[in-house]
Formats: structure tokens, sequence, C-alpha cells
């Protein structure tokens, strides 16, 4: 295991923000934690950077107990949520900075600096400033100071909050594809769930200072463990009492499901489309078509349907239902 | 009145205004100055008394302002940088110097110093002179020009954040290198900033410095002093007026430097969005 916590506890005044925190994560892997703002999820990387002092509990890093290394010699590579440029310095000087920082002879941070620069495609930039740069840019900035000094852990918080959409979905490829190309340990923090979906080969999912679930991402999101978990992942509705993922429930002719009902309302979002079902019990849940699906069922306003969950859900379905009744 | 004819008024009030309480005095000091000719103004600047306040001026600059920017700028890293019990009395007590009278503060150090205070017979005793001496004006100084760097550092170091810092450490910096490679530079112009205004306050300080100097000519003259001492001791008004012309010039240059700083920082910031 790369990075081993266990027992983390950071305490503000009266809030407990890192609650018993304990988790490992294997070398190299990709993790993502997600987890609503005022989780403690920016926390926990920052105490695994050594940026905020442990009120309790062990970070162990490679075999190494960094618990009590001040962050100058943990070897980790944090990005800032705002990317923390060196506003003073060029792009080449920011990004050379960890290896003046090492003393290391002229020739041999030249050419790391060309070619880290030209692994985020900034090659261009060298002699920019920060304030010259775009936001993806300074991202990209960020990440090579921080590869500079061939850190043991690359520790992200928020990399593309700050971003626009458009720049966001290209960045987020750009980073799993470089993550494939150097394998460095990496965590980041994200609140965006399908990002976290998209780019992490492991989540942790973190709620009121805790760990609720961690698992791959397909694991999360077919087996929650906790009804957080389960909303937190995706849309929700519910269905006879339970919660489940509105494309998990079916649309039939009268007479066909489990209960009957008239569709309520239906919302076209061009490539799915979403019918909210007032059933017989008084219950409305909604459920999540496919274009071609919708089509054939031919729905207006006031079509009396029936409603059940899909087959492929008595595997999952089963587990979760479980998990749902265990929690209430 | 129709929109230009306000605006058009309104700008001739100000200029009015302006020319009335600056621009006129001003132009009135360089005349008085300068209005006997340049060799009379050179006679005057260059007699030994004059010559002997501007430099115990300079030299009480030369102490008092690194001394106050050293303070201030480890005074606003602990402020800006720890929490600590007492953070906001600390903050009120550094602007307690230019909030007061001048005139209070050298009174007030009289009465520490002297031989009524509680260190003036320790002083004494210990050959120690403060009153009356270069050592008291540089106290006196030192205190109605202590929150100036502070002041302007402060807000500076509180929008930078401790992100590039917290950076540098994590990519292995110390703390000194820390200082002088991120924090000092991101801070660069609030310090030029405060330190202009601490050499403009100190050259001019008058009050505080003229109850703690005992206004020996020669020997515990400052500028301002001088120039009080001409005018209204010595009725040497050429003499005053010349001295006035010189420690005008030194606040107008600082001046100008400080709006060029100002506009630099602006453009910046702007940079910076």
């Amino acid at each position: 295991m790369s990075i081993s916590l266990s027992h983390l506890t950071k305490r503000y005044g009266p809030h407990t923000v890192v609650d018993d925190v304990s988790v490992e994560i294997a070398s190299g892997s990709l993790t993502a934690v997600l987890g609503p703002s005022g989780s403690g999820k920016s926390t926990l990387l920052k105490l695994i950077g050594g940026l905020e002092t442990l009120d309790g509990g062990r970070v162990v890093i490679e075999g190494d107990d960094v618990t009590h290394v001040d962050p100058r010699h943990r070897d980790i590579g944090f990005c800032f949520q705002h990317y923390a440029p060196f506003r003073h310095m060029t792009v080449a000087k920011n990004v050379a900075f960890g290896l003046k920082v090492r003393k290391r002879p002229k020739d041999e941070i030249k050419r790391k600096v060309d070619d880290l620069l030209e692994l985020v495609k900034l090659e261009h930039k060298a002699e920019s400033y920060p304030a010259q740069l775009s936001g993806g840019e300074r991202q990209r900035m960020a990440l090579a100071r921080a590869l500079a000094i061939q850190p043991r852990v690359l520790l992200l918080d928020e990399p593309f909050g700050a971003l626009d959409a458009m720049v966001r979905t290209e960045l987020r490829h750009w980073v799993k594809e470089l993550h494939r190309e150097i394998r460095v340990t990496t965590i980041l923090v994200t609140h965006d769930q399908d990002e976290a979906m998209e780019v992490a080969d492991q989540l942790l999912i973190m709620h009121k200072g805790r760990i609720e679930q961690t698992g791959s991402p397909t694991d999360l999101y077919q087996r929650p463990s906790t009804p957080f978990v389960h909303e937190f992942l995706g849309p929700t509705t519910v269905f006879k009492g339970e919660v489940v993922r509105p494309h998990d429930l079916a649309l039939l002719a009268p007479g066909h499901g489990v209960i009957d009902g008239t569709v309520a309302s239906i919302t076209d979002l061009g490539f799915e489309v979403q019918v909210t079902v007032l059933l017989s019990d008084g219950s409305t849940p909604w459920v999540q078509l496919s274009r071609n699906e919708f089509d054939r069922l031919r729905l207006q306003v006031e079509s009396p349907v029936s409603m059940r969950e899909r087959d492929r859900r008595l595997e999952t379905g089963s587990a979760l239902t479980r998990a749902t009744q265990l929690r209430r | 009145m129709s929109h230009s004819t306000r605006r058009w008024l309104l700008r001739v009030v100000v200029i009015a205004y302006l020319g009335a309480l600056v621009g006129l005095p001003v132009v009135f000091l360089f005349g008085k100055a300068l209005g006997h000719g340049l060799s009379a103004f050179v006679t005057q600047v260059t007699q030994p008394s004059a010559v002997a306040a501007l430099k115990l001026s300079a030299e009480v600059a030369l102490i008092a302002v690194p001394l106050n920017t050293l303070v201030g700028i480890g005074a606003a890293l602990l402020l800006a940088r720890r929490s600590f019990v007492g953070n906001r009395a600390l903050t009120t007590a550094f602007d307690v110097p230019v909030a007061v009278s001048p005139i209070i503060i050298g009174i007030a150090l009289v009465l520490a110093y002297s031989r009524i205070g509680w260190f003036g017979g320790w002083l004494s005793a210990n050959g120690i002179r403060i009153l009356f001496s270069p050592a008291g004006i540089v106290l006196a100084t030192m205190a109605v020009s202590l929150p100036y760097v502070l002041r302007s550092v402060l807000p500076v170091l509180v929008e930078v954040g401790r992100e590039q810092e917290q950076a540098a450490r994590t990519l292995g910096a110390g703390g000194l290198r820390i200082f002088w490679q991120v924090t000092l530079p991101a801070i660069r112009w609030g310090v030029l900033y405060g330190v202009t205004l601490t050499i403009a306050r100190t050259l001019g300080e008058f009050g505080a410095v003229l109850v703690v100097s005992g206004n020996i000519s020669g020997r515990t003259q400052t500028l301002p002093i001088y120039i009080y001492d001409s005018w209204d001791q010595s009725y040497n008004t050429l003499g005053a007026f010349a001295g006035a012309l010189v420690l005008a010039t030194i606040s107008i240059v600082a001046l100008v430097i400080l709006s060029a700083l100002r506009s630099r920082e602006r453009r910046l910031h702007v940079d910076f969005t």
C-alpha cells in the first residue's frame, strides 16, 4: 500500500472535520475523494500533505511514517484549487523551483523543465508569467511544478473546480492520460460525482468527516452501502418505499407490471426522457427512458401504464434493498 | 443647469479648492525661497546649522526607517499567518502612535525616560541620555512612524494568502527561502508603499520630536525644527523658506514615487484577475 491512513482526526474548535478516518490507498492508483462541501475532503488531503496539523492518527507513505514530518520533507506534489502559482516567476521558473531547492545542476534543471513543459504542453509558454495564462494552462503549470520533484504522491485539491465546462472535460481526459503515463499514486478531491466516476479508479466517499464507502466507481454505483452514497452517486427515486435508480425502473402496458398508474409529466432531454408516473398507491416515482424506449411506448401525459423494477435489478437490487433496510 | 455645465462648475470648484489649500502656498514658498536668487538660497541651505539639521534628519531616517520596516513586516507576518489571542489588540496598539497627537507621544516619552520616569533614573545612572539627544529624536520618530509598513503590508499579505508559501513548502523550501523568494516578492509593492510613507513621516515629524529634542541648534535640530526655529525664534525667514523648500521637495518626490507605485500596483492587480 502506498498510503496508509489510520484514525486521522482533525478538529476546528468544537467541530470535528475529519473523524477517525482509516483507509489504505494502493500504489499507482488514482483515487478520488468525493463528498459534498463541508464533508472534510479537502482537510483530509491537507492532512496527508502535512499542511494541516493532526489532532490524532498516523500518516504512512510508502512505509515511512510521516505523521510528524514537515511537508517540505514529505516528497509530495500538492496542487491547490487555485493553483497557487508564484506570480512573479515565469512558467519555467515556477516549474524549476523544487529542483532549485534540491540544488540540482543547472543543465539537469533545464532539461527536466523542458521535458515537463512538453509533458503538460506548455513549451511555448515557458517565458510567460502566470497572469498571462488561461485557467487550464495554470492548472497544467501547477501539475508540472508538483511533478518536477518526482513526488511519491500527487495530491490534487479540486483540480478542475475553477475551470469552465469545456476546459474541464478536456483536462479530465488529459489528467487520466497523464496518470496512465506516469503512474504516480494520485489522490484528487472533488465534489463532482461525474468527474470522480470518470477520472478515478477508486472512489472514497466522505460525509460529515467520515468515510462512507470506498471502492471502484462501478462497485459504488451498483452496490452503495448507505443511502447517502446511493443518493450522492446518481439520481434516485422512491418506488414502493425503496430508493432506486430511475433507469432501473421499467414502464409496461397496464396490468403487466407490479403496480399501475398514469403518466403525470414528461421531461424530454433529447438523448433521454424522464417520465414521472402517478401510481395507484399515490406515490410519484420517475423513470429514466432511452429515446428508443420512449418512442416505442408512445407515451403521453395521462397515458395508463404499469411499472416494475427491471430484471437486472434482481441481483444488485436485493443487495441494495438489504443495505437500505439495514440503515432504516 | 445642463449636465456639462454642472461638470465644468464642479471642476472649477475642485481646482479652486486645491489651489487655495495646496497650489498657492507651494508657489509662494518656491517664490520666496528662490526670490533672492539661487545663490542666496544656496547660502541659506549650506550654512552650518541647516546642514547639521539636514544631516540629523537623514541619520534619524536611516535608523528609524529600516527598523520600522523590519518590525512592520515581522508584525504583519505574525498577524496574517498566525492566529493567537490578542491578535486584534496588537493591531490596534500599532495604530495608537498615529491616532493620538504627536505632542502627546512626545510628552509620554519625556515622562517615561526623564528622571521622574520609570527608566530615567537607571538610564542616567548608567550614563545613557535619551532626552535632548539624537537618541530621543530617533525614539520619537520611530514611535510616530510605527504603523505605516504594517498597515500597508498586512492587507496585501492577507489577500495573497498562504497557498504560494504552502506550495513552496511542499516543494521542499525552508522558511528563509520562502520569505525571500515567495513572500517578499508577493508583497513588495506593499512594502515599498509602506516604506515611502514611513520616510515621509520620519522626515516631516515635528511635534513629538520638538518635545523630546530640546531644540539645541546644530545638535538636536532636525530639518522641520530648524525651519520652525529660523521662522519663529531667529527671525531668519529666508532660512526658513529655504529649509522648507528642501523638505517640501523631498516630500513631493516621495509622493510622486508613491503614486507611481500605486498605479503599478493597480495594474498588477488587474493582471491577476
